[in-house]
């Protein structure tokens, strides 16, 4: 008896643990997992919004922005001829009415460009009330999914308020929650009850230990009467003529039904957004600074503009360094992505137009480790890759520049 | 090594040796049920899988391809043990019936109450028809080659056509995003799945293309052909299962 107390102990002392500690749901979708070369030379996002972030059951949100497809693409990921822009939910909450690619309404996959520049909306329609953890992000076929930053939504009202209704090419309104699921039943209950009496008729009579007797004794002809005979002759034409002559009154009553769609979009990329060709960049060297916990880049940039321009911020895998003594530099949060102003650069005199210079900025944080994407210097492909900003000192004009480069550890 | 009954020396079973042989026929036939019901249902979502799950992934080519050729397994294979063993020709119909209340708890609970889908959008496809005139065909015939070759090619062959009449108004148009989409392709944007991006549809790909415009018909009489051979492998699966070697005496 005193051996059992022990384990039943702890036992009950585990038990009332789980039910003490808090365990907070997941919100996270992985993307830490991904290895941080993808993360940061695939999709670079950036100026990602959301209309808003508390909304009700029937309204709808947008979530637009831009991304530019790194030119410097790993070699170890398949190039993005088919990719969809997705919205990461826990099931749909949401639910998408329209998206957009430059400007144009797309429904299925699409081929990307590298080095293609890409502004994109999507618009979503709340469907059950709750807090949600939203991404918009690419599913890159045979590669995975690249998240762009999160949001946090509030969905009000009531589930079952909800409506969802399409209208049909020919002007058939159809409430798509409930289409074609009472017809759906309804075969289903048809065959069933076929089917149920085919088992019952056989079921009815003795089975299994009396058939086997039987059939050992050589009684077969007893097993198998005339009636069952009639009836499985009656199946065998009979379903087969029902079968056909159901379809048939299917393919009276749509004659304009369609195969499902399986194109793939081609939208073209815009004008240049990203290495324009007006300031040009070009990432000589970079070091990773294990202990400091930063990014020291060697950069060379050209300056073909007008006007004086400086560094205000290096993005990439969604977190953004800014240089807090920039005031056009002040980023707007896109919506979870972290920003942190441990931009530093070694000469903060501007670059002249027309003038040529070499720079060493650093971006340091503890975002590194914790965003997983030190991990750069352990993996198979340890380039960077990361979108800069430069500002022009004059009109605060933004000039991006997507630059990669190998990256050399510093353990001391 | 069976037990051989001489014609001779069999008496049926009276009073308490009938009602134990009933009473075991209940208990096998529960059993029967959940294990189908949860065997069968695995090996089809393993293998059939999103072909099943989703309204926008019944295509005219692989979807009639793909789930005759999976789904005549299990009928196969326990028809072998049926219809060897007690010339009880209700394995096809057993099975899929199975199947399909498998199924149909799965899409309510786990698509529609947990995962949120609307419950038209996982829809399952039904193979009674198919399994039963299998069932029938096996008896009419007592044999193994008829039923393979007539009565597999007709599982595959009554598929398209019998679940047309749930899926056909899933095939209406809709003009969508300037583009021309099906309502079940509809269904696909609309209803968000995080982990299936359009392009994973396995749909309209391939070298099994159409004559005339015409698919579903090439790729039912592909798959009636396969499921004819496919029908022969699991006979003897099931049969070999079905092994009486350790009954000495009944």
């Amino acid at each position: 008896m005193k051996t059992l107390i022990k384990p039943w102990l702890i036992a009950m002392l585990w038990i009332g643990a789980l039910f003490a500690l808090e365990m907070p749901a997941a919100s996270a979708h992985g993307e830490k997992a991904l290895e941080p070369f993808i993360r940061m030379r695939t999709i670079q996002w950036y100026d990602v919004e959301w209309s808003t972030q508390k909304f009700n059951v029937n309204e709808e949100v947008s979530v637009s922005g831009k991304f530019h497809v790194a030119e410097d693409w790993p070699v170890s990921v398949p190039k993005p001829e088919a990719t969809f822009l997705n919205i990461s939910t826990p099931g749909p909450v949401l639910i998408r009415t329209e998206r957009y690619l430059n400007g144009k309404p797309w429904t299925n996959s699409v081929a990307l460009q590298p080095g293609g520049d890409y502004e994109f909306k999507v618009v979503l329609k709340g469907r059950l009330p709750g807090r949600y953890h939203i991404h918009p992000f690419f599913n890159l076929k045979d590669a995975g999914q690249v998240m762009g930053p999160g949001a946090w939504l509030e969905i009000g009202g009531e589930a079952a308020d909800f409506n969802n209704t399409v209208k049909t090419i020919h002007g058939e309104i159809i409430d798509m929650e409930r289409f074609g699921f009472g017809n759906g039943v309804f075969w289903h209950l048809f065959w069933g009850v076929l089917a149920t009496a085919w088992l019952l008729w056989w079921v009815r009579r003795p089975l299994f230990i009396s058939r086997y007797r039987m059939l050992e004794a050589g009684l077969e002809h007893e097993l198998i009467t005339t009636n069952d005979k009639l009836i499985a002759k009656a199946v065998l034409v009979g379903v087969p003529v029902l079968v056909l002559a159901f379809n048939a009154m299917e393919i009276n009553r749509y004659p304009d039904a369609i195969p499902l769609q399986a194109g793939l979009d081609q939208i073209l990329p815009l004008p240049a957004l990203v290495n324009a060709g007006t300031v040009n960049v070009d990432a000589l060297k970079a070091e990773y600074n294990v202990a400091q916990r930063a990014m020291v880049l060697q950069i060379k940039i050209d300056n073909r503009s007008q006007s004086a321009v400086r560094i205000g911020e290096f993005s990439t895998a969604n977190v953004h360094f800014i240089d807090p003594e920039l005031p056009a530099a002040r980023h707007k949060p896109d919506g979870d992505a972290i920003t942190t102003a441990g931009l530093n650069i070694d000469d903060k005199q501007s670059v002249q137009p027309g003038e040529q210079r070499v720079l060493t900025f650093v971006a340091h944080d503890a975002t590194w480790e914790s965003e997983k994407l030190d991990g750069l210097i352990r993996d198979a492909d340890s380039r960077i890759g990361g979108l800069l900003f430069l500002y022009d000192d004059l009109l605060g004009k933004r000039y991006i520049s997507s630059i990669s480069a190998a990256v050399i550890p510093k353990f001391s | 090594m069976s037990a051989q009954i001489p014609i001779a020396s069999f008496k049926p079973y009276r009073g308490e040796k009938a009602r134990l042989a009933r009473a075991y026929d209940y208990l096998i036939l529960v059993l029967a049920l959940f294990l189908f019901i949860g065997s069968f249902h695995l090996h089809f979502a393993l293998t059939v899988g999103d072909w099943d799950f989703w309204v926008d992934w019944k295509d005219r080519q692989w979807w009639p391809l793909v789930t005759p050729l999976m789904g005549i397994t299990f009928p196969a294979a326990v028809q072998a043990v049926l219809w060897d063993k007690f010339r009880l020709p209700l394995g096809a119909t057993l099975c899929v019936a199975a199947l399909l209340i498998g199924t149909w708890i799965t899409r309510i609970f786990a698509y529609h109450y947990w995962n949120f889908f609307p419950i038209n959008m996982v829809l399952p496809a039904t193979m009674l028809p198919g399994a039963m005139v299998l069932d029938a065909m096996l008896m009419l015939s007592n044999s193994l080659t008829i039923t393979a070759i007539f009565g597999g090619a007709a599982f595959a062959l009554l598929f398209y056509p019998s679940n047309w009449p749930i899926f056909a108004m899933f095939h209406q148009p809709v003009e969508y995003a300037n583009s021309q989409l099906t309502v079940a392709d509809l269904f696909g944007f609309q209803y968000i799945r995080t982990g299936m991006p359009e392009y994973l549809r396995i749909i309209e790909r391939g070298t099994l293309r159409t004559y005339g415009q015409y698919a579903a018909p090439l790729a039912a009489f592909c798959s009636a052909l396969l499921c004819s051979l496919m029908y022969v492998l699991w006979w003897y699966i099931g049969k070999w299962f079905a092994t009486v070697r350790y009954l000495a005496k009944i």
